[in-house]
């Protein structure tokens, strides 16, 4: 997520002349209301990108919570987005205890994750200085990177932009996952999200490489109906997975996931019963199985929000790669495909996504469908091709016999959506060209098509498909 | 060169800092506050030194509130407070900054 896309650039004076349009504009609300607390909000941004579409989003999203924080107070005036040129910046005007005021703010500005993003500067008619932090014995606000003290760090140019840019990226991503929250789940609608995750996925087209409907792609030895087959033969699994998790009864998550890989195990053999020795959903049946146990986990007593649901999957999944490559060199069966790239490349794949909480699903693919517009099959193409453009695809990877192949599946996906992706002729043309590349050259995205499958999966969950 | 009237820039926003220059006969006299640790009042001082060399003001008052601005932020602020003390706002000196 980069809150700074499409972002206008501001220069030094534009910045310090808006400083002087604040402080003018809180003169005169000063003397307008000289009994009341006047509270001036703005978001806190370093560099010279000051507003987007996504920080105007998180600055909305940050009001609601100042709102709730100080709905005890009567308000006389309210005049909340202001669109500037240097941000989104707004004013509240209240009655009531200015230091209880000031406490409600500094409580949204440690408490909510965005309240870091804000700065709330309170006063009033009498007091010619704002009540700062410190007139309140409370420390000044840390740096959003190193958490000393921010004036010292900026003094010090301490820190680059982009890791400011960083830090503010990845405070708006948790803000956003844990705004997203997965209601508690029958182990029917589980079992019926999974499966309307591989059946989506394989009906969706034009795919590059990938098995559908109207191409099989890449892929010799397999069709839709394979696929289809697969799918059924999976059904079991999936409520075997909720079932664990729900009757689940021990603390250590990774004793749980144990078990559930020896239920995948018997998962595999199943899809190779029902597709004749095909590999069609083992990716699926390894992140599928994860999710659906960490949401019937989560969910057993109310619903689970993204960030908590990450959570609990990186304790199930906890060590779980070194162990893994661990044991390859003793290791006598033929090495699996991932358990080679390991050795090769040390790339950890499936199995690092997995420990990391899956984030391409949850900070990419997810927010990005759900924002997604147009038919279920625009969205769905759109989604596809924005994973391809940030994966480490190690399906691809094997076909193309190495990793640079990244690269060129990162222009693909950049060409894509600068075409105008699925709402354009020409975006929908380029995805048929790519799959007849894909097929001569022998290339296919199956790393891409499994995330798709989860993402779809939690969509559907959180209603958004 | 004299400062003509008492003259004020900046605000008492975080990242900001507030200048104002009165009339003085004592040389540069500073009294300066910040929020940030005293480490930096040294450097405060050159930079804003600098650009009242710059304009050659050798006799003011110069009260500083710091609120934790870079250096870049002084600079432009002290050029407009010594604009305004100077009462040349239409003619700034770009070369200062």
């Amino acid at each position: 997520m980069n809150v700074f896309a499409n972002g206008q650039s501001v220069d030094l004076m534009t910045v310090l002349n808006n400083k002087e349009w604040r402080s003018h504009y809180q003169e005169s609300l000063k003397i307008q209301y000289p009994t009341a607390i006047i509270i001036s909000i703005k978001l806190n941004i370093p560099g010279p990108i000051k507003s987007s579409p996504l920080l105007k989003d998180s600055y909305h999203r940050g009001l609601r919570d100042i709102k709730h924080d100080l709905k005890q107070f009567e308000t006389v005036h309210e005049q909340l987005f202001i669109e500037r040129i240097t941000g989104p910046e707004g004013f509240l005007v209240v009655l009531g205890d200015l230091k209880a005021v000031k406490l409600a703010t500094i409580s949204f500005e440690e408490k909510s994750i965005i309240g870091r993003l804000f700065d709330i500067d309170i006063m009033t008619e009498k007091d010619d200085q704002q009540l700062s932090r410190r007139r309140l014995g409370y420390p000044a606000r840390t740096c959003l990177i190193c958490d000393k003290d921010a004036k010292i760090c900026i003094k010090q140019g301490a820190h680059t932009l982009e890791s400011g840019y960083d830090a503010i990226n990845k405070i708006c991503t948790i803000y956003m996952k844990k705004q997203i929250t997965i209601p508690k789940q029958s182990q029917n609608q589980l079992v019926q999200a999974a499966m309307t995750g591989l059946l989506y996925e394989v009906s969706l087209n034009p795919k590059p490489g990938l098995v559908d409907p109207v191409s099989n792609g890449a892929h010799s030895d397999m069709t839709v109906f394979t696929f289809i087959d697969s799918s059924l033969a999976l059904q079991q699994y999936f409520n075997q997975a909720y079932a664990l998790a729900h009757d689940f009864s021990g603390d250590d998550l990774t004793v749980m996931f144990e078990t559930l890989r020896q239920l995948g195990v018997h998962a595999e053999a199943e899809m190779f019963e029902a597709t004749h020795d095909v590999n069609t959903h083992k990716g699926a049946i390894f992140s599928l199985g994860i999710l659906i146990s960490a949401i019937a986990y989560g969910t057993r007593v109310s619903g689970v929000t993204v960030d908590d649901l990450q959570k609990i999957i990186t304790k199930m999944t906890a060590g779980l790669v070194q162990r893994d490559f661990k044991k390859l060199y003793e290791k006598k069966q033929k090495l699996t495909a991932g358990e080679r790239q390991y050795q090769q490349y040390q790339l950890p794949g499936i199995r690092g996504e997995a420990a990391a909480g899956f984030p391409m699903v949850m900070d990419t693919a997810l927010p990005f469908l759900l924002k997604s517009v147009g038919t279920t099959s625009q969205r769905l193409l759109d989604t596809l091709m924005k994973i391809a453009g940030s994966i480490v695809d190690t399906n691809l990877i094997k076909r193309a016999g190495s990793p640079d192949i990244l690269k060129e599946l990162n222009q693909w996906s950049t060409m894509y959506f600068s075409l105008g992706g699925s709402q354009t002729a020409a975006g929908i043309t380029y995805l048929e060209k790519l799959d007849t590349e894909f097929v001569q050259r022998h290339l296919s995205i199956g790393g891409t098509a499994d995330n798709l499958i989860s993402t779809i999966f939690l969509a559907r969950l959180v209603g958004g498909i | 060169m004299e400062i003509k009237k008492t003259a004020i820039a900046g605000t008492l926003e975080s990242s900001d800092v507030q200048i104002m220059l009165t009339q003085g006969t004592d040389g540069i006299v500073f009294d300066l506050v910040s929020d940030v640790a005293k480490q930096f009042d040294d450097a405060i001082k050159q930079t804003i030194n600098q650009v009242l060399s710059e304009y050659g003001i050798q006799n003011v008052i110069v009260k500083v509130v710091d609120k934790g601005a870079l250096d870049m932020v002084i600079k432009a602020r002290t050029v407009a407070v010594v604009q305004r003390a100077l009462d040349t706002v239409g003619e700034p000196k770009w070369e200062v900054l």
